[in-house]
């Protein structure tokens, strides 16, 4: 893909929820697609503050992160992706131990991952959520037609992010005390 | 004899039989809620406000407990309490029809933080139910590493989740007169943790930023990275199954472990000083927080850590191999110990749902135990999981929890039970680390930077909240010198060779076959009922801690053990206009239990219309 910077495409996600589980239902064919070189796929659910140790530890960091999330939005339709950057803004500090406390014990949120992250400082310039409208959450192994039907432009949406001169798509911008977007 | 509300009596042998003449040994009391809320109703009414408050969850992320309470903010007394597990999580439904090998890894999934207890106590359920007997390596093994899990989960508690609520940022804010005195209390325990006065402490507990906040969290990934050594992967271990574990388990792993283990000699000492400095000076500073969240020490508890020489799984030998364990398993009634046999402890259990959105079921299918010993219709092994979604009232259903009882009592549970009844109990085998008085346990810590200890838990003459979290903080070295006398042992097992870690066995096709796993998890009691049919799991019944903490009210009318403690605290909190109530002394009790969901707590202040909403999250499991 011929990018030389660090990239790591994350899934975050409960599992068999349908299409709220797009990231861990995609996850291996991430892997056998993207994952090479300079790009890392990686499921992100092992709990914000291990992802922290886990950044604080690198010994090359990530240039740019990418997480692949399914959060229901108002006035989207089912399968419909948009793309965020996160701003880094913070919330309250009570906020933050509540996200720290919902972390902690297991809840998985990439609100708080994000939040938190943003917190002990591990991000780097560059974050994006590729997000998926999953509609009204539903037990179950497979995706919906709807978004099974966009997997080929997810998948193309995140290979172009995580090449190093990535074709700039429409961003929106995000930030951290409820995921909504920033008016800006 | 150890029942006094169930139909249970005892030959002179000490074999159990069901007491003869009674039409319907298992009837209760069904005792109308509905007097109880129009009692308060009309009490509000007398002081001209009615409020009709919408009490649904307003949960930040994944809300699956909120807790209700009305106080009265002139007398400072807490009026009632619900607490209602809000969310239905089905594992026990998932599980049915299901390869008994599935259970291990489906149920560890039922929590974020305490995935390998549930794991483990799968495991222990197949073992019982199939005759499964694990090598001494991998008992040893399993024991070093829930205990590990254990040194995860402690300080996560005292330090992420309650500690905030001694803080000095949240003192300022609730009882700010307290700051003062801190600031001219000397700390006791200096010498281990270096502090000079509590209000030094109390600024290093601060969320986010305190030192001590950050240490835990560090800590945290201590014990996590031994966990992993062994389990593969937190929180959810992959080498967990029924026999043992599926880890190569060498010299160099040992090393490894060791290696974190030691940094918790130290951060014991450190922690229990800490806890000990601050929970005093509370007490000594007004003894009137001896009453937040206070009840009397009616606990149970599993027992954990088996001996490799007295474990075989098997359900006829459970009351010798668990009064072998580390921990022991019984029932605390009132602060005395009334058992500390497995077989009493599993055929007390009941769950009722008359106050829980589940169907009644029908049926009695197992009458009694392997050894005889009468089971209810009420018990986990005859108990079947019916969801039934409805409309919340607090007069009839209002929990997806159940309402469990041991002898028709709610239990509490907790790490502290834990320690509670081994201490008391005085059953634990004699071990180089512990020393169990009646009235306290003696903990002796090796050195490491700082010199060796005797660390001393005394069993507390009032049951409330800062004990609670006082002898959390003690599980920190009891888990400790748990795994190292554990790690000594595998350490001489390979010596000698003994390096297999499991077994083979083989899942019968035909037959029935029953068994219960009991192991603690990091906040305490965890069973899990199994029954196999024919090769499948035909019944899987998961009881945890904030099942029973948790707790609505039994169909006779008793409280769960939250709704119990939060009704006798009384409220300790500074402020002037009853908007600026933040409600810390509710919290407090509630948090001391960890409870084992994330909890939204609603406040209402009677004779206002303010309603205090605050979340108390710990880990993700604790209903069905």
């Amino acid at each position: 893909m011929g990018s030389s910077k660090n990239v790591l495409i994350g899934t975050v996600g409960y599992h068999l929820l349908r299409n709220h589980s797009v990231g861990p239902i995609l996850l291996p064919q991430l892997q056998s697609t993207l994952d090479g070189g300079s790009v890392v796929v990686e499921e992100m659910n092992w709990g914000p503050i291990a992802i922290v140790q886990y950044f604080q530890t690198l010994k090359k960091p990530f240039d740019r992160v990418i997480f692949l999330v399914a959060i229901e939005r108002p006035e989207r339709n089912i399968g419909d992706i948009s793309v965020y950057q996160w701003l880094g803004h913070l919330p309250s500090e009570k906020q933050i131990q509540a996200c720290v406390g919902d972390a902690a014990t297991g809840v998985i949120s990439v609100e708080n991952l994000l939040v938190i992250g943003e917190h002990f400082k591990i991000w780097p310039e560059e974050v994006f959520l590729v997000d998926v409208e999953p509609g009204a959450e539903q037990a179950g192994e497979y995706l919906s037609a709807e978004v099974e039907a966009k997997i080929p432009e997810i998948l193309r949406i995140l290979e172009k992010l995580s090449q190093e001169n990535y074709i700039v798509l429409e961003t929106k911008k995000l930030r951290g005390d409820t995921l909504f977007e920033e008016n800006v | 004899m150890c029942f006094k509300n169930l139909p249970i009596a005892f030959d002179e042998q000490g074999n159990a039989y069901l007491k003869e003449g009674l039409a319907d040994p298992y009837e209760h009391k069904i005792v109308d809620l509905g007097e109880e809320q129009e009692v308060l109703k009309g009490l509000l009414e007398r002081n001209g406000f009615i409020r009709n408050i919408d009490y649904d969850p307003v949960t930040r992320v994944a809300g699956a407990l909120a807790f209700h309470s009305v106080v009265d903010l002139e007398k400072r007394k807490v009026l009632s309490t619900n607490s209602m597990a809000t969310l239905f999580r089905g594992y026990e439904v998932i599980l049915k029809g299901r390869d008994p090998r599935d259970a291990a890894y489906i149920s560890s999934r039922a929590c974020g933080v305490c995935g390998g207890v549930h794991a483990t106590t799968a495991a222990l359920a197949i073992e019982m139910a199939l005759g499964i007997k694990p090598p001494p390596l991998g008992i040893v093994m399993r024991n070093i590493l829930l205990a590990i899990e254990y040194l995860y989960d402690h300080p996560l508690h005292l330090f992420l989740l309650a500690g905030p609520d001694y803080s000095e940022e949240l003192v300022r804010e609730t009882n700010p007169e307290l700051l003062d005195k801190a600031a001219n209390t000397k700390a006791k325990n200096k010498d281990v943790h270096g502090y000079d006065t509590i209000l030094d402490i109390m600024k290093d507990l601060n969320p986010l930023k305190g030192k001590l906040y950050l240490e835990a969290l560090s800590m945290t990934r201590v014990a996590r990275e031994a966990y992993v050594l062994i389990g593969g992967k937190y929180p959810h271990p992959q080498s967990v199954v029924p026999g043992g574990l599926s880890v190569t388990v060498n010299i160099t792993v040992l090393n490894e472990v060791y290696s974190r283990l030691i940094k918790f000699f130290d951060y014991s000492q450190k922690v229990t000083g800490i806890w000990d400095d601050v929970f005093d000076f509370f007490l000594e500073s007004n003894p009137e927080y001896a009453k937040c969240g206070i009840r009397p020490a009616t606990m149970m508890d599993t027992g954990v850590w088996d001996r490799p020489e007295h474990y075989d799984a098997s359900f006829e030998n459970c009351d010798k191999w668990g009064e072998a364990r580390w921990s022991t398993p019984g029932v605390l009634v009132d602060g005395e110990v009334v058992t500390t046999k497995l077989t009493e402890l599993n055929a007390g259990i009941e769950e009722f749902v008359e106050h829980s959105y589940y169907e009644k079921w029908d049926g009695h299918r197992f009458k009694e135990d392997a050894n005889g010993m009468p089971l209810s219709p009420n018990h986990p092994w005859n108990k079947e999981t019916i969801p039934k979604p409805g409309k919340q009232s607090w007069k009839d259903r209002y929990s997806w929890d159940t309402a469990p009882t041991w002898d028709r009592m709610p239990m509490e549970a907790g790490a502290y039970t834990r320690m509670y009844l081994t201490a008391k109990a005085q059953k634990a085998p004699a071990s180089r680390f512990l020393e169990n008085t009646g009235s306290s346990m003696k903990i002796h810590v090796p050195k490491h930077y700082l010199p060796e200890k005797t660390l001393e838990w005394k069993i507390p003459e009032h049951w409330n909240a800062f004990e609670r979290n006082r002898a959390r903080a003690y599980c920190i070295p009891y888990s400790a010198m748990v795994a190292m006398e554990n790690w000594l042992l595998a350490m001489d097992l390979i010596k000698n060779g003994e390096t297999k870690v499991s077994v083979p066995y083989e899942i019968p096709k035909k037959g029935t076959h029953i068994g219960f796993g009991a192991w603690g998890a990091g906040r305490g009691f965890l069973t899990h009922h199994l029954i196999v049919e024919n090769g499948v799991i035909d019944n899987y019944q998961i009881i945890t801690p904030s099942t029973l903490n948790a707790a609505p009210r039994t169909p006779w009318g008793e409280m769960g053990p939250y709704e119990e403690a939060v009704l006798n605290t009384p409220i300790l909190e500074k402020f002037d206009n009853p908007e600026d109530y933040k409600g810390i002394d509710i919290l407090r009790a509630i948090r001391s239990f960890d409870p084992c969901m994330p909890c939204t707590t609603h406040i209402m202040a009677k004779d206002t219309d303010h309603m205090v909403t605050r979340e108390v999250t710990t880990c993700a499991c604790g209903v069905e």
